[in-house]
């Protein structure tokens, strides 16, 4: 193949630049899964790199990577197949996260996604294995992705796993996608596993999040930030009433979802749950804005470019811990802070499974922990 | 020098079998296929693991995981001369961390002590498969084993964070960690459910569920199988996920009757235990909830247990029901695969239509709320014919849950057994990824050779160009 057949290609698929692309980018958009393979078929052997766009918001996740040819998704975003009462949907990957929810509301059901997802397509959300604050109850995303379609980065078309709720047919290619971040090609379509919502929700607000964590039965989050902390709970009406009496803490009806906290640095640091309390005790001291998830373990936070030094500080506290500390966005100009921090043990493995899928390099390169 | 010297070297005479009647013990699992054994160790450390994977290596024998032997897949069963290491001795539980609410434990400890051990402390480890008195966490990983109460809580995979793992170059290498999402690609959540084909896990960090604040159970008894089918597919309809829904059929509830005098209702078509779990504030409704919907599905009995002693009762059927099967016939064949739940009733009325074609005594218990059935066939391996019509229904049975949009298994393996039945489910590009990605573990094929992948799976071996899609005119 040659250049000239990837030229092809591209010019078929091509669109304008979304904003945050860069105004140089040659961005294609292909409207079938099969375009999308002869696409990346033909950047593998011309040795073009490609990034994959979703939404844009996770954007800012890993290593920066230079890109020949920027993939977006916004020309696949079928429903393909709801089966409501199974509780599994179908979806292509760049359906917005937001749209599907909408949907799904109308059965009171959920894909269990984050909750505040702005423009996050499905497809960005899977890839970037981010969950949202129901995690706590539901378990994080990567566990309701039943069956992927992946392109790999040389333009295979492979599914893997299948559209029921329970499955070991063959290896667990779709949890393995979950935050592989385009590493392995794009991912296309997924079935995901649906949670139906009971009728009533609400926020209880607590003094303490830590205490409150210990007594709430199955709350849906417990999020503590600088001045207030709550326990989201979900459930029939009597056991709101008794789970607000549980805590000691006054009930509003629905579901407050705090804001990612934004700044011109952002990370998220990962603990085990019970480290969640002295995280946060670090977190406050070094003046940072923060959504921590009690019994998670995951901490959301935001600095200015002065408080962002502490952030080589908490790395090395959340890694002596076992957990990481990810640097989700910086200023554009700063190449230096690493935003893994420690690569994994198991780079050696990782480099092989990402060229297994990904044999010319092409997709992503670069963008994982260890430069993979 | 032989390997059986080296590895008598490491682990000394005592833990390694080489005598042909020890042997016998280990070429099979408890499913159907034996296999050929080259010898077996018994390690009793990681250090002793990575000795044996590389005494194999050295003497170029393939490499078998072997926890209990309880897999019914065959996945335990060498298809080749090969060295099975059994780390049934690996059964120390290292650390209960109750804060975070996890341990590491040894790949041999067995899935009921974990439970046993941490349910006094207000724990448990969830997933429960029916065998949970003799299987290990480590074969429970190399499944992705589930059980009754995997429907609300998800299966193994949901609840391991990490692994310990021993490469097939002898390399200890750990994979997850304690807290969330680690960083870089989730190779644990590949090596759970990989029998035993990408690493020999030496270490599990399990999740503990704390044990819930309160309990209901129904035991429901209909007219018909479709009456409790139809109970479950409502049930999920209507959002409620409760903690089990199992189905029991008539020649199994008589079965279990007859062994173990739970007082089962022998003259209904089927039993539906429905177990709802959760704040004492919300179980009482929502048991209600599921009451309603099966009598208008038809139940003509409802039983409920409050209390542990009860609900134990209600269990006992079900859990004795594969040692019931044992006792009533010399052989079973018990199947695994999974339907979504709306066509439950349909299937289920396809299977008893295949099994009156081949004149087959099949009896089901099975986790419904999944939509994963296991018909089980009782049969007489003595009688001139009677395995082969019993492969050839379950052929069958594969054939109509994969027409409704099922897969081949939802928690006992491909591993032999399904292997080549894995191409009805997958396309050629689909199985050459897979190939792979075990690959990229173990590039010789020397761990668990020929198992989930059909021959031929890997295309790019003989040197044929990635396999494309159609390529769209431009
Ligand atoms: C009566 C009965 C009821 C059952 N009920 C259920 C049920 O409800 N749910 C269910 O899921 N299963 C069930 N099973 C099947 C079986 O018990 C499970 O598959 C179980 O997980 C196997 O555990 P084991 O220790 O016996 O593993 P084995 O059978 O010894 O091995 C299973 C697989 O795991 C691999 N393996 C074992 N240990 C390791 C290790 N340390 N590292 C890497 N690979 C390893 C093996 O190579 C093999 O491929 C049942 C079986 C019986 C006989």
């Amino acid at each position: 193949m040659t250049d000239r057949h990837l030229d092809q290609l591209i010019d078929r698929d091509r669109v304008d630049p979304s904003p945050g692309m860069r105004e140089s980018a040659t961005v294609v958009a292909p409207a079938t899964i099969e375009s999308a393979g002869a696409t990346l078929a033909a950047a593998s052997a011309a040795g073009a790199t490609v990034r994959f766009w979703g939404g844009g918001t996770h954007q800012g996740y890993g290593h920066v990577t230079k890109a020949d040819v920027v993939m977006s998704t916004e020309r696949l975003t079928k429903v393909v197949d709801w089966q409501a009462d199974d509780l599994t949907i179908v979806v292509e990957a760049g359906l917005p996260v937001a749209e599907l929810e909408v949907l799904l509301e109308d059965r009171n059901q959920s894909a269990v996604l984050p909750e505040l997802p702005g423009s996050a397509t499905v497809g960005g959300v899977v890839a970037a294995g981010v969950s949202g604050y129901r995690r706590l109850r539901y378990g994080p995303t990567r566990d309701r992705i039943l069956e992927s379609v992946l392109v790999t980065g040389d333009g295979r078309v492979t599914t893997a796993g299948g559209r029921v709720v329970k499955n070991v047919t063959g290896y667990d290619i779709p949890r393995l996608v979950t935050g592989s971040l385009g590493s392995l090609g794009l991912i296309a379509q997924v079935c995901l596993k649906l949670w139906p919502m009971p009728k009533r929700a609400a926020t209880i607000v607590v003094e303490d999040a830590a205490a409150a964590t210990r007594v709430a039965y199955r709350p849906l989050a417990v999020l503590e930030l600088p001045d207030r902390s709550a326990v989201f709970v979900a459930g029939s009406e009597d056991e709101i009433a008794a789970q607000t009496r549980d805590l000691g803490g006054t009930e509003q009806e629905g579901l407050a979802w705090p804001e990612l906290p934004s700044g011109e640095w952002t990370g998220t640091m990962r603990v085990p749950p019970a480290s969640t309390l002295e995280a946060v005790g670090r977190v406050r001291a070094a003046g940072l804005t923060f959504v921590a998830a009690h019994g998670v373990g995951e901490i959301h936070l935001a600095a200015g470019s002065s408080s962002a030094a502490s952030f080589g500080e908490l790395r090395s506290w959340a890694e002596a811990q076992g957990g990481s500390f990810v640097v989700t966005g910086r200023p554009a100009d700063d190449g230096l802070f690493d935003p893994w921090g420690s690569p994994p043990p198991s780079l050696t493995l990782q480099r092989r499974v990402k060229a297994a899928f990904d044999p010319a390099g092409i997709a992503n390169p670069g963008i994982l922990p260890g430069g993979i | 020098m032989s390997l059986v010297d080296d590895l008598v070297a490491a682990l000394g005479a005592d833990r390694v079998k080489a005598h042909p009647l020890e042997l016998r013990v280990y070429d099979k699992d408890a499913g159907v296929a034996r296999g050929p054994v080259a010898a077996v160790a018994l390690p009793e450390s990681t250090a002793e693991v990575v000795a044996c994977v590389k005494a194999a290596r050295t003497w170029g024998v393939p490499i078998v995981a072997r926890g209990a032997g309880t897999g019914l897949a065959g996945g335990a069963v060498p298809t080749e001369p090969a060295l099975i290491v059994a780390l049934t001795r690996m059964n120390t539980i290292h650390e209960v961390d109750l804060e975070n609410r996890t341990a590491w434990v040894g790949p041999g400890v067995i899935n009921l002590d974990l439970s046993a051990h941490t349910t006094p402390m207000g724990f448990h480890y969830a997933p429960d498969p029916s065998s949970q008195s003799v299987c290990t966490i480590g074969g429970n990983v190399g499944t992705n084993a589930g059980g009754p109460h995997c429907l609300a809580e998800g299966t193994t995979v949901a609840h391991i964070l990490a692994v310990e793992m021993v490469t097939v170059d002898g390399e200890i290498v750990e994979l997850g960690g304690p807290a969330p999402d680690p960083i870089g690609l989730d190779l644990r959540a590949v090596v759970v459910g990989s029998e035993g084909t990408m690493g020999l896990v030496t270490r599990v960090l399990v999740k503990l569920t704390p044990n819930a604040p309160d309990v209901r159970t129904l035991l429901l008894a209909y007219p018909t199988i479709e009456g409790a089918a139809e109970t479950v597919s409502q049930t999920i309809a209507a959002g409620i996920i409760p903690a089990a829904l199992e189905i029991m059929d008539r020649p199994m509830v008589q079965a279990v009757e007859n062994f173990v005098h739970a007082g089962y209702p022998t003259e209904s078509a089927a039993v539906l235990l429905a177990e709802v779990t959760g704040h004492p504030a919300a179980v009482t409704a929502e048991a209600g909830q599921i009451e309603r919907i099966a009598l208008q599905a038809g139940t003509t009995e409802v039983r409920s247990a409050v209390d542990a002693a009860e609900r134990d009762l209600l269990w006992l059927g079900r859990k004795s029901a594969f040692g019931a099967v044992a006792q009533s016939a010399p052989d079973y064949y018990l199947h695994d695969t999974v339907v979504p739940r709306t066509r439950l009733v349909e299937t289920m009325t396809r299977l008893y239509e295949i099994a009156d074609r081949f004149e087959i005594s099949m009896l089901n218990v099975f986790h419904a709320g999944d939509g994963n059935l296991h018909p089980l066939v009782a049969f007489d391996g003595r009688d001139e014919g009677a395995r082969e019509r019993v492969m050839e229904a379950a052929e069958e049975m594969v054939r109509v849950s994969l027409e409704v949009g099922g897969s081949l298994s939802g928690e006992h393996g491909i591993g032999l057994e399904k292997r080549d039945l894995m191409a009805d489910v997958f396309s050629p590009i689909d199985l050459d990824a897979q190939a792979r990605l075990r690959d990229a573990f173990d590039p010789d094929g020397a761990l668990n050779p020929g198992k989930i992948l059909p021959h031929g799976s890997r295309c790019y071996d003989f040197g044929m160009q990635p396999p494309l899609s159609q390529e769209p005119a431009l």
